[in-house]
């Protein structure tokens, strides 16, 4: 399929990208990678009349660790989140999310900004980000933001991005001793989108649990926590009894939709094997 | 294979069994039997083979399609006007700018032919061609086609063949009630009588889904139409032969007057075998412009307007002996053929037939029919009438053996076809046969002996077996052409020209032909250039489909190399004074005789000749008519290959997920005349049967529109879903193939969706009877087991 006709715009700095975008409105479209919008542009789902590339754009690919802990600008390609150093050291649950999404080919192009405010119900760097307690950075006509990456989704395809507004950068906080994360995927092959996404990070104390998150992706129009699961399973020692009741809160917590990939049914079954198993998996590397 | 399994496979006498084969392996060939990468793969890998959509011509225009939003309707009336207006646009066409002729494969029985190239009257489904507008480029096209306006009234759409064949059901083509086209039969022994003589009788029904081939290129065509009135269709197909007789049906013309080009092709799987709206469209879009007109398929229109695999419901009924010999079979089957009949005349009767080739059956019935419904259209597919009874049979073969106490492997190897064998009388008779090499073959290698039964809960071992035609023979096409038809022509420098129509689509025939031709006139394959895209200079040959590439076009291109070589001996017997009681050879380019060693170069035969005949260069013809060659009576292939499958698989129990572990893959072909292409088509079909058995599927919502026509949401296997692929080629030197060499094309397709699915029984315990064998079937099964 061909693209339509757009007219691409290529501003060298945010502020440029900012402007321009409250200047186009509705007419316009922000590209990162292109590996989403591209595709839905060729479907002719969207016809926007501007493209506002942000590959200009120098400073938004980079990843600082610093007091806090990490921050990861937009731009930064999946491959370079899933080669990072200090990635792979501080937080190798995310290191190793790339590695379960898309191709080599696609994992060069699409980037972590595009990923998450594609906003999909299965985007599959979301699940553990809130696990982690990321936050979103949000540049716009006004000036800067910062939301909790848990409050940044409102629907698929629908984050709290206003008009003119940019994700600029994602910032990922330190976290406790013993804590750890595992991010399970379900998908019909190997270059697939999630059927089911469960993400789940630990503080482990001894053989129990002192704190956990669980954020279970593409059963709900956004990613969610499941927050009465995470309560049946914090304090607690943590036994296959104990494991299995987590599975089973968690997939009453979902609210799957049948579509082309899965079925509802299919979807809940999922949640609760992979709740209890990303809950011991994290439990072990955070040993 | 690799070396070490090529002498393994000499020297150990698996189960006795190689001991038939140890004739064949003793003769000599110097290009047969090596490993040839295939001869066009540079043209491929460095970008420079360019392929129908690539084709660019001065004034060329661009063509795109306006497809019927609904299944089923009435077309009341057509507006152009508005699309004509737009700047750009240089024609429009509808069905009244046709001449309404209806064409179809089977030019022998009218009443079968069901297509027209341009709706005139009805569309029968979602993407039916309604009008099609040439303009400068395809963003013109594409917007000229919302201007167009059609007028429907909406008839009930009948989307399942449940819904076409009840009564007072509309007719979705005239005069055909309940919507059923066709209905076969096959009786062999008496079936009635046999069941009261078995031991054990087991029913069930089995289904299998609508999956598309997926070619990785889509289908395209450039027309040209010139100002003497002749036609010329650059094309990626198959069948440039079908396309130039089809297309001539369609427009009135001769088919002398029609010229098809086939570019390189990027795989067809039986989706390129025929007519379809690019060729069609653009042809008559260019007549109108006068300009070459292109049309470029998109991945969606390739889904729903080319071709897709017939689903079927089949009903099945198993009687055995004790022991687990099988006694009877009773088989009925219904097709659903979509919107047009296609290939499913066709595909109605083999499915009866390839039902029982891997196994002795006493008493079969069979009962077949077609049924047309709203949907896309259905027809041939690589391992066509073959995987779906198949997967009935073949798994239903494990679930009796499971119940009667009989290893499924043993079971097999004691049913199993074997050479000589009548499957049914004057329609399937069986030459060579390595079957029983082959389960035996494949089980070893996958060590079923110690492993069958004896693996974890969880794990599990399926076998599948299978047979398939090298080439059927069926003329419903009415071609009036010999079957294949090659010329060799030897040049004055000793080079060898090969002029053939069987199409290179992927499969390697291209250079399976050149080395058949290389051996014959011992020469090297660098000697050799062959020609095999167009239809103005060799026509006999209708293409690549039912595995018929090495059998037909591989024996016309050894007759017209050894006519050739006659030739040659003749030119040279007279330069070197050839006695009577001596014999020629040609060998690594010379020609020299056998007693003296006196010798000249091919090419100076080649000169010789010419000078001998008033320059006429060496030109030899060869013609392939199977039925010449056969007994009288085994009417539907030449012969038949057959092999055997074992897949090792793990099933997570809590999500139903399978993951396959390894894999032996046992093939009789004859003789591998290029084991490297053997083993390629063998990974090729185990990438396409896996997704057949575990994840594809044509998805349609409630009004027939397919909603998962692209890559993200059908979902065809990646290199990094494959498992361990191991070969053993079975050798049985079949009398009817080119230097005893059988197909290897489609074949082995066939059983890996009854050995996934025996292997799941096997791991898990439960039998899953409709494919895609999805995880959430085999959970929802376990929980049923469980009485969760
Ligand atoms: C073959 C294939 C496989 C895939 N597999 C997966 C997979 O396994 N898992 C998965 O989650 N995804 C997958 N995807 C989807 C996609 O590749 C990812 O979502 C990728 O991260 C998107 O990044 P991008 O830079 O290409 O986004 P783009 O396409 O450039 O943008 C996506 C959306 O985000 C907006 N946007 C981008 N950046 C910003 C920004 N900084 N501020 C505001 N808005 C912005 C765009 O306007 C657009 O709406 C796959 C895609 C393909 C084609």
């Amino acid at each position: 399929m061909r693209l339509p006709k757009f007219e691409y715009l290529g501003p060298k700095t945010v502020q440029e990208a900012c402007s321009l975008l409250a200047q186009h409105g509705d007419k316009a479209k922000v590209m990162a990678g292109g590996t989403d919008v591209l595709n839905v542009m060729k479907e002719r789902k969207i016809r926007p009349e501007y493209l506002i590339g942000l590959r200009a754009i120098s400073d938004l690919s980079y990843i600082k660790a610093d007091a806090d802990g990490i921050k990861i600008g937009a731009l930064t390609t999946l491959t370079d989140l899933a080669n990072s150093a200090v990635v792979k050291e501080k937080f190798p649950c995310l290191a190793e999310v790339p590695m379960k999404m898309a191709t080599v080919q696609i994992r060069n192009m699409g980037t972590i900004g595009g990923n998450l405010c594609n906003a999909a119900p299965s985007a599959d760097t979301a699940p553990i980000l809130i696990c982690l307690g990321a936050k979103a950075k949000i540049a716009g006509p006004k000036g800067e933001r910062v939301v909790a990456l848990e409050d940044f989704f409102t629907g698929p395809g629908k984050t709290v991005l206003g008009k003119g507004e940019l994700l600029v950068e994602i910032q990922v906080p330190n976290q406790p001793a013993k804590t750890a994360g595992a991010y399970l995927k379900m998908s019909r092959v190997s270059v697939d989108l999630a059927i089911v996404g469960v993400g789940v990070v630990v503080t482990r104390e001894g053989d129990s649990c002192k704190d956990i998150k669980i954020t279970l992706g593409a059963v709900a129009p956004t990613p969610i926590r499941a927050k009465k699961a995470e309560a049946v399973v914090k304090g607690k020692k943590i036994d296959d009894a104990l494991l299995e009741e987590a599975g089973k809160i968690a997939s009453q917590e979902a609210k799957p939709i049948d579509d082309v990939r899965g079925s509802a049914f299919y979807r809940t079954e999922i949640v609760k094997v992979y709740t209890k198993r990303a809950i011991k998996q994290a439990m072990e590397q955070a040993k | 294979m690799t070396q070490a399994q090529q002498v393994d496979r000499k020297l150990s006498p698996a189960a006795g069994f190689w001991l038939r084969n140890r004739e064949v392996l003793k003769k000599e060939f110097s290009v047969i039997g090596t490993r040839v990468p295939r001869i066009e793969s540079k043209n491929k890998v460095t970008g420079e083979a360019r392929y129908a959509a690539d084709m660019k011509f001065p004034g060329m225009l661009y063509g795109k399609i306006l497809r019927s939003p609904y299944a089923h309707a009435k077309i009341i009336s057509i507006d152009t006007s508005k699309a004509e207006k737009l700047p750009g646009v240089k024609a429009v066409v509808t069905g009244k700018d046709t001449i309404g002729a209806r064409y179809g494969l089977w030019r022998l029985r009218e009443e079968t032919m069901d297509e027209q190239g341009l709706a005139l009257d009805k569309v029968r489904y979602v993407g039916d061609e309604v009008a099609a507008v040439a303009a400068i480029d395809e963003d013109t096209a594409i917007e000229a086609l919302d201007l167009i306006d059609v007028k429907y009234d909406v008839l009930p759409a009948l989307l399942t063949p449940e819904d076409a064949v009840k009564d007072g059901a509309p007719e979705i083509h005239e005069g055909i009630k309940n919507n059923i086209s066709v209905n076969r039969r096959i009786e062999v022994g008496n079936v009635d009588t046999a069941w009261d003589k078995c031991d054990f009788v087991m029913s069930d029904t089995f289904k299998t889904q609508v999956v598309q081939h997926v070619p990785m290129e889509n289908l395209a065509s450039v027309s040209i139409f010139d100002s003497t009135g002749k036609l010329t269709v650059y094309t990626s197909t198959q069948s440039a032969y079908f396309v130039q007789c089809l297309l001539a049906m369609a427009l009135g013309m001769k088919e002398g007057d029609i010229r098809i080009i086939r570019t390189f092709t990027g795989g067809g799987f039986g989706c390129k075998l025929e007519l379809m709206g690019d060729a069609f469209c653009s042809a008559l879009l260019s007549k109108v412009t006068g300009k070459p007109v292109r049309i470029a398929y998109t991945r969606r229109e390739t889904f729903v307007n080319s071709r897709q695999k017939t689903s079927m419901k089949m009903d099945v009924k198993v009687g055995v002996k004790k022991d687990g010999k099988i006694h009877a079979v009773e088989f009925s089957t219904t097709l659903d053929g979509g919107a047009h009949h296609s290939y499913n005349v066709t595909t109605t009767m083999i499915t009866g037939i390839l039902g029982t080739l891997p196994y002795r059956i006493p008493n079969y019935r069979y009962n077949g029919r077609h049924v047309y419904t709203n949907l896309p259209v259905t027809g041939a597919m690589r391992g066509h009438g073959a995987m779906q009874p198949v997967f009935a049979l073949d798994h239903m073969i494990d679930l009796i053996a499971k119940q009667i106490g009989v290893d499924p492997a043993a079971m097999r190897i004691m049913n199993a076809t074997q050479p000589g064998d009548v499957k049914i009388p004057n329609i399937c008779h069986v030459s060579s046969c390595g079957l029983q090499e082959a389960i035996a073959g494949s089980a070893e290698r996958m060590n079923w002996r110690e492993k069958y039964g004896k693996l974890p809960d969880g794990h599990g071992l399926g076998i599948g077996s299978y047979g398939f035609f090298c080439g059927a023979l069926y003329n419903y096409f009415n071609t009036k052409r010999p079957y294949a038809e090659c010329w060799v022509r030897v040049n004055q420098d000793g080079t060898v020209h090969i002029f053939t129509l069987m199409a290179e689509i992927g499969q390697g025939c291209d250079t399976v032909i050149s080395m058949i031709v290389a051996e014959v006139l011992g020469v090297g394959l660098d000697a050799v250039t062959i020609k095999s895209d167009d239809t103005g200079i060799v026509t006999g040959d209708t293409g690549a489909f039912s595995s018929r590439t090495t059998m037909m076009a591989g024996n016309a291109a050894k007759a017209a190399a050894e006519d050739a070589r006659r030739q040659l001996f003749i030119a040279a017997g007279a330069k070197l004074g050839l006695k009577v009681q001596d014999a020629f050879d040609i060998k690594d380019g010379n020609i020299f005789i056998v007693r003296t060693g006196e010798s000249m170069t091919i090419a100076e035969a080649a000169m010789a000749h010419q000078n001998a005949n008033k320059g006429a260069p060496v030109l030899g013809r060869g013609i392939f008519t199977p039925s010449s060659h056969l007994q009288e009576g085994t009417v539907v292939s030449p012969t038949w290959s057959f092999g055997s499958q074992v897949l090792e698989v793990k099933v997570d129990k809590e999500t139903g997920q399978v993951s396959v572990l390894n894999s032996a893959t046992a093939h009789d072909c004859g003789i591998a005349l290029n084991p490297l292409a053997v083993e390629g088509q063998l990974e090729g079909s185990i990438h396409m049967a896996l997704g057949y058995a575990l994840t594809e599927i044509c998805k349609f919502d409630d009004k027939g529109y397919m909603i998962n026509a692209n890559f993200q949401d059908y979902k065809i296997l990646s290199a990094l879903d494959m498992p361990p692929v191991d070969s053993i080629v079975i050798d049985t030197d079949d009398i009817h193939g080119p230097f005893g060499g059988k197909e290897a094309g489609e074949g082995l397709t066939i059983p890996t969706a009854p050995a996934i699915a025996n292997a799941i029984y096997d791991a898990v315990g439960v039998s899953i009877k409709s494919l895609p064998i999805t995880p959430e079937k085999i959970l929802r099964a376990l929980k049923e087991k469980e009485g969760k």
